[in-house]
């Protein structure tokens, strides 16, 4: 019984862990100021 | 179980051993995809290339012709389309920008592609566009799938604003890299002229009363690391056309632009270490740290399981936090 405890316990741990993870996921960012160049990078 | 620790080593095995696919099948599908806000620009030359003199109307030998492709995300359009799409997406407006050898302008191909940021499957809403004219892409464009497979996928050609495949061709060796090697071969194909033309005074509707049309075909050929559906080598093999009507002064067609097009060698390099790195993010998500929890539950669970038979060993002494009786026999 102590055993399925603990193993219920891990996996309730791991679950939580994902989808908190998930769920925050990542920020989205701005868009760039930078513009659709119309000129050619030199080379460095 | 009798000893704490190995309950506390049991709870831990499991909890690696779940980490394990839910790390693979529940949070890499979700938390990897192509950032909304992403920058990059991209330099092919085409050397030896022929290009129209507007001036005479005669093809010449030039040089080079350069292209610069920019691909800028746009969060604000993005976020505007997720509110209907009802998924994560991204918005690249791009800038195909092709100058001849004397740094004046060939022709300028504004583009908006929206793809889901997971999948990067198409995703259709307003402002989808080539060249200011709304278009509906069926396949990819610029970027292949995380994870991408030895197979044929459908890819949009912005020119014939058409979808159709580009075949997997092996498997190669690109600079360390192991890359799918993919082909798509455009015939030759009927396409509108530029909005922007490279000779002032010109439009698209002028030159579409003079009854002179514009042709093109190319093989399109790129090297995509298959980790992260990233190319990291492209090249065409590009020729346009002008036909029929006045403005050819009696001939059948004259060579608008003929070249193989290949990515600048800086741009080669950086595009490498770049995906490299990235490649490696990935494989932690789907390989390492799957395969690493897997192996550290199982440890775990090795070593519980050795604990706790030792703690039931009748020579050994009993554990001093064990309160469960032993059982008497006669």
């Amino acid at each position: 019984m102590r055993a399925l405890i603990a193993a219920a316990t891990g996996l309730a741990l791991a679950l939580a862990l994902v989808f908190t993870i998930t769920a925050l996921g990542s920020p989205t960012g701005r868009t760039s100021p930078k513009p659709l160049l119309t000129t050619v990078p030199s080379h460095p | 179980m009798r000893r704490k620790a190995s309950l506390v080593l049991l709870a831990f095995a499991v909890f690696f051993a779940a980490l394990s696919p839910l790390l693979r099948y529940y949070a890499f599908p979700r938390l990897a995809k192509i950032p909304a806000d992403q920058y990059q620009d991209m330099v092919l030359e085409a050397k030896g290339a022929t290009l129209l003199d507007y001036g005479t109307m005669k093809a010449r030998k030039v040089s080079k012709v350069t292209i610069v492709q920019t691909l800028r995300g746009n969060v604000e359009a993005a976020k505007k389309v997720e509110e209907t799409a009802g998924r994560d997406v991204v918005v690249w407006d791009g800038l195909s920008y092709v100058q001849g050898p004397d740094g004046k302008m060939v022709s300028k191909i504004p583009e908006r592609y929206i793809f889901d940021a997971h999948s990067q499957a198409p995703v259709h809403a307003t402002g989808e566009m080539v060249d200011g004219d709304p278009v509906k892409r069926d396949g990819i464009e610029f970027k292949w799938p995380f994870l991408t497979q030895k197979r044929d996928y459908e890819y949009f050609d912005a020119q014939a604003r058409t979808t159709s495949p580009i075949h997997y061709k092996g498997t190669q060796n690109f600079r360390g890299l192991k890359v799918y090697y993919f082909e798509q071969t455009i015939p030759w194909t009927r396409v509108t002229f530029p909005k922007a033309m490279p000779v002032k005074g010109i439009t698209p509707e002028s030159v579409a009363k003079t009854g002179t049309t514009r042709w093109y075909t190319t093989v399109r050929k790129f090297w995509v690391e298959p980790v992260t559906g990233a190319p990291v080598y492209g090249e065409e093999i590009h020729k346009e056309e002008l036909r029929g009507g006045t403005l050819l002064g009696g001939r059948d067609k004259v060579t608008a632009f003929a070249g193989h097009v290949k990515m600048r060698e800086d741009y080669i390099r950086h595009t490498v270490d770049l995906v490299k790195s990235n490649r490696t993010l990935v494989l932690l998500m789907t390989s390492y740290l799957p395969w690493g929890f897997l192996l550290l539950g199982a440890l775990l669970l090795a070593l519980s399981l050795w604990l706790e038979a030792r703690s039931r060993r009748p020579a050994d002494p009993e554990p001093a936090e064990s309160s469960t009786p032993e059982p008497v026999t006669a």
